[in-house]
């Protein structure tokens, strides 16, 4: 049987007004193949964790560029531990620096992208990760 | 019978992930629907299905959060199914109707599922119609199903809603022209959408030109035109209020019923079909490999019901009702 389309859902928290980068990724993920429920713009981890319990997606993918990446993808990655997702990719992009990524990774965040990084590669870490966690 | 779904308990006491998963399940894992379907149908409690429809970007979200908004503050429990297309090429889909629909977020009386239509054609997934069951099993009253945007008449919300709201909007009034073969025949209520904007007028005269013209088959009424504002909120009441007016009267007519019972039998008639499918798969061995027997008819220039007798001669089929959900190979 074929792989099963893998569903991601891409979210925004926090105040700053803009989906551009989060929007040019959904898109690519939709090209590659999968299944992307956009939330938009200004999501509390609340909403975000509400919204992927009710899709049962694989991965989570979210956009920071506010800088206040570290409480929102730890914030997040909790409910997640909460509402029974514990075993979905939780991911991102923005500008964060090494040593807070190497703190993410430390408490269970899978990787993160910055703007150096090209949408393939995003692609194939999402595959990746899929391909080795059937559920 | 053993059961391949370990979250059945999870389910019936209210947990909204085992919903969920049980969805994708009915998506994603055709050989485990007959487990499913066994289990659901016996628990379902009469939620009324509201098809949403129209032409792309009318507003089918808005108005479909909205109208949850509002049956939710009368205490009611809502599910919503957002259908968006899937790429025929990638086979990837951007489903963007939570966007529209802030204002539900977070609502333990809301259960919102987005659904890539993948095969199916008709505006909705092959799904749905499992879906919608799915949310009428945990609870929920009422099930709004927005279609893909569909400008042409895409049929598929009639075989699985009772009701069906055809969305339009000013400025639409030449996508009157390509509906007018279709769905308008059929929609029990036409909303006209973003009446804050202008042209509201030409539309609904365009409409009522089309009903005077009497576009529809003589059985069925014309439907109630209703406008709206739904980014606004306004309308909206008027809206329920109407919805809830004709549910009572299709409930009261045996309509309600009777939509419930083509539903069945269509599934009736597609399980059969499965079932046969299967069984010839199983006793035809490789002759069911139909690619191959596509390429040798091709070469002989012969045609499909001249295999299919052929066929007939060499393989018989059994029909047993034993082991429902496994297997079955002679
Ligand atoms: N002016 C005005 N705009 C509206 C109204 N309702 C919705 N919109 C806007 O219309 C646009 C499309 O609305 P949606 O609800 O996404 O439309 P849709 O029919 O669900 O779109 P698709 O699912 O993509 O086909 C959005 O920008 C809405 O804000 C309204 O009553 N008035
Ligand atoms: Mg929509």
């Amino acid at each position: 049987m074929a792989d099963p389309i893998i569903k991601v859902i891409i979210a925004k928290p926090g105040l700053d007004g803009h989906d551009r980068g989060a929007k040019v990724v959904a898109r690519a993920l939709v090209e590659a193949g999968m299944e992307v429920v956009y939330l938009g713009l200004r999501q509390t981890p609340e909403a975000i964790v509400h919204a992927a319990v009710e899709e049962d997606v694989d991965v989570i993918g979210l956009s920071i560029l506010s800088g206040a990446h570290m409480t929102h993808f730890r914030k997040v990655k909790e409910l997640m531990d909460k509402e029974g997702l514990g075993d979905r990719l939780l991911t991102g992009g923005g500008i964060i620096p090494t040593k807070d990524q190497a703190k993410l990774a430390e408490a269970g965040i899978g990787r993160l992208f910055g703007p150096g990084d090209d949408l393939q590669t995003i692609i194939d870490y999402i595959r990746d990760w899929h391909r080795s966690h059937p559920r | 019978m053993k059961s391949k779904i370990e979250f059945w308990d999870d389910f019936f006491k209210g947990s909204r992930l085992a919903c969920a998963r049980l969805i994708t399940k009915v998506e994603n894992a055709p050989a485990l629907v007959p487990e499913i379907r066994d289990r659901i149908i016996p628990c379902l409690r009469g939620a009324v299905r509201i098809g949403i429809t129209g032409p792309p970007g009318v507003g089918k979200s808005t108005v479909t959060a909205s109208l949850a908004g509002l049956a939710v503050k009368a205490g009611r429990k809502i599910g919503i199914i957002a259908v968006d297309p899937s790429s025929p090429f990638t086979g990837g889909a951007f489903l963007g109707d939570r966007v529209r629909m802030q204002n539900l977020i977070g609502n333990p009386n809301v259960f919102i599922r987005s659904q890539a239509s993948r095969e199916g054609h008709g505006g909705l997934s092959p799904t749905t119609p499992y879906v919608a069951d799915i949310l009428d099993a945990f609870g929920f009253e009422r099930i709004l199903i927005e279609t893909v945007g569909v400008g042409q008449a895409e049929l598929d919300v009639l075989g699985c809603a009772d009701l069906v709201v055809l969305v339009l909007q000013p400025g639409t009034g030449d996508v009157i022209q390509a509906l007018k073969a279709g769905i308008i025949e059929v929609a029990d209520l036409i909303l006209v959408n973003k009446a804050d904007m202008p042209g509201l007028e030409s539309l609904l005269d365009a409409l009522k030109f089309l009903f005077d013209m009497n576009a529809r088959p003589k059985a069925k009424p014309i439907p109630p035109i209703l406008t709206a504002s739904a980014l606004n909120d306004q309308g909206i009441d008027e809206l329920q209020a109407e919805l809830e007016k004709l549910i009572e009267g299709q409930a009261s007519s045996g309509f309600l019923k009777q939509k419930k019972l083509a539903r069945l039998e269509g599934e009736i008639k597609a399980a059969i079909q499965n079932e046969i499918w299967e069984k010839f798969r199983a006793a035809a061995g490789p002759e069911a490999d139909i690619a191959e027997a596509a390429k040798r008819l091709d070469d002989d220039g012969r045609s499909p019901y001249d295999y299919i007798r052929d066929l007939g001669r060499r393989v018989s089929l059994k029909f047993t009702t034993e082991n429902p959900h496994g297997e079955h190979r002679p």
